[in-house]
């Protein structure tokens, strides 16, 4: 009998899998992609500090160290259904049901699109895509890229892809459309810039950045953003061009571009054709919490965690009795914080279950989650931890049903 | 190109100008438009176009988002075989 079941083998499903096996809790774990990790698999920078983050190794370290405390971890397995039953969560995987007391939803992020003309021809794909495929699959995903979207996962991408020996040409707006918005704003993307810009490699663009804190400064910035765009690690980031078509039939073969005002508007004859063979559409991430939605659980629409996250409390559990959630599921933030979340909802599963001797455990890996937040070198969004005090105080109205 | 042309729903080939016509004709909520246009009825659940849909919907009514997800989903969240609903498998 499994008392616990996983979905996602992200740094938090892992994470958490170690915490309850680590108390004697049978536990399994299941996930759809081919390989354990999650989004750790794609992930390989360098700190400020100097240290490189290899997230294949820490995918490793915590597969190895869950499965070495006795959970069972099962990849290439979908789950299409979660259901409360008599005696626990019944859960519909490609492998056929299972069941458990404790159902644990860790099923992370989602890649966000933003439409253009020509984004369904072949070639065309989101930057997480073109993560796996190099950092996973070691597949080249073309010769000559452009990158449209402007946003600091993309940054950290186009680096991997560089790394890889993949030239990665330029990085532009999206064109703006109804379902652009604020993406193919220069104003808002150079707001969300500036809140990285401490990270960047360029002295210019550090000190730069700390010159324009006021918004009349920031619009000037805008109006005055150079027309090359400005390098970061060799690679133009522009902010007044926008992609406004993919070009190509069969497959892509380049990019149409133009000049576009200080709100995003294209400036008529400033359109001009580049040759690319692959585009990455880059617009952010957010939950992937659909089997939450399925299971019955409410909702808390709070754009500082990404969009919709399923409610649930600093002890990961939401208002459903045995239902938790762990990991970017319930909000945008680091693998660090995903981990932190992670052996949280283990202790509180731990805790459920009877299993939890030691109480003071908790209360130190909830603050534990709080002290890596704070320390964290990218912050998604400026505002998580007012997005975090949000859901809390929405949980604690709501409470917790059939407990 | 015009933006309009935008294919939103790939599984049913709904472009953005059908939607914003659709919204703006009916001003109606995300799910009225789905029903109308089937933008997000395909094969995929609407994966990718449901917060497209949810946007346009929104950008006619003049709705803040609320708490509620607007746009329900519904099991199997994944593609699946018939077998495997039919319980063959398992």
């Amino acid at each position: 009998m499994t008392d616990v079941l996983i979905v996602g083998a992200g740094p938090a499903g892992l994470s958490a899998a170690a915490t309850c096996a680590r108390h004697g809790l049978s536990v399994r774990v299941v996930d759809e992609f081919m390989k354990p990790g999650g989004r750790l698999l794609g992930q390989l920078h360098e700190e400020p500090d100097g240290t490189w983050w290899n997230g294949i190794e820490e995918a490793r370290r915590l597969y190895e160290q869950a499965v070495g405390l006795g959970a069972s971890v099962a990849c290439g397995v979908s789950v299409y259904d979660a259901a409360r039953g008599e005696e626990g969560w019944v859960v519909s995987t490609t492998e056929g049901i299972l069941e458990a007391p404790v159902l644990l939803l860790a099923t992370g992020a989602a890649e966000t699109a933003l439409p253009l003309p020509g984004w369904t021809i072949p070639g065309v794909m989101s930057i997480g895509a073109a993560q796996v495929m190099t950092n996973v699959h070691r597949v080249r995903v073309g010769e000559r890229g452009v990158i449209i979207g402007v946003n600091i996962l993309a940054v950290a991408i186009a680096r991997e892809l560089q790394l890889a020996g993949i030239h990665v040409d330029r990085m532009v707006l999206p064109p703006r459309n109804p379902v652009t918005q604020e993406a193919a704003s220069p104003y808002h993307v150079m707001q969300s810039l500036l809140r990285v810009a401490h990270l960047a490699p360029s002295a210019f663009i550090r000190y730069g950045s700390r010159l324009v804190k006021s918004d009349p400064l920031l619009r000037l910035a805008v109006r005055c953003y150079p027309a090359g765009g400005v390098k970061m690690w060799r690679m133009p980031i522009h902010l007044r061009t926008a992609a406004v078509e993919i070009l190509g039939t069969s497959k892509v073969e380049g990019v149409r571009l133009a000049r576009v005002s200080p709100d995003g508007e294209p400036l008529p004859g400033t359109e001009h054709d580049i040759p690319a063979d692959f585009v990455c559409i880059a617009g952010g991430l957010h939950p992937l919490a659909e089997l939450a939605a399925v299971a019955g659980c409410p909702f808390a629409y709070l754009p500082e965690l990404g969009g919709h996250v399923p409610l649930h409390n600093e002890r990961m559990e939401t208002p459903l009795a045995g239902l938790y959630v762990a990991g970017n599921i319930t909000g945008i933030e680091s693998a660090k914080v995903a981990m932190a979340q992670g052996a949280v909802a283990g202790l509180a599963i731990a805790e459920h279950l009877g299993r939890l001797r030691d109480r003071t455990a908790l209360a130190d890996a909830i603050a534990h989650v709080k002290r890596v937040r704070r320390s964290a070198t990218i912050q998604f969004h400026p505002e998580i931890g007012r997005g975090r005090a949000d859901v809390e105080r929405m949980f604690q109205e709501q409470g917790i049903s059939g407990k | 190109m015009d933006q309009g042309n935008i294919v939103i729903c790939r599984c049913e080939e709904v472009t953005l100008k059908e939607l914003i016509a659709a919204a703006e004709t009916y001003r109606c909520s995300a799910r009225e438009l789905k029903l109308r246009t089937r933008a997000g009825m395909g094969c995929c659940g609407g994966r990718t176009c449901r917060r497209f849909i949810d946007m346009v919907a929104r950008q006619a009514t003049g709705e803040a988002p609320s708490h509620g997800i607007p746009l329900g989903y519904q099991p199997p969240v994944r593609p699946v075989a018939f077998g495997q609903l039919g319980g063959v498998i398992g």
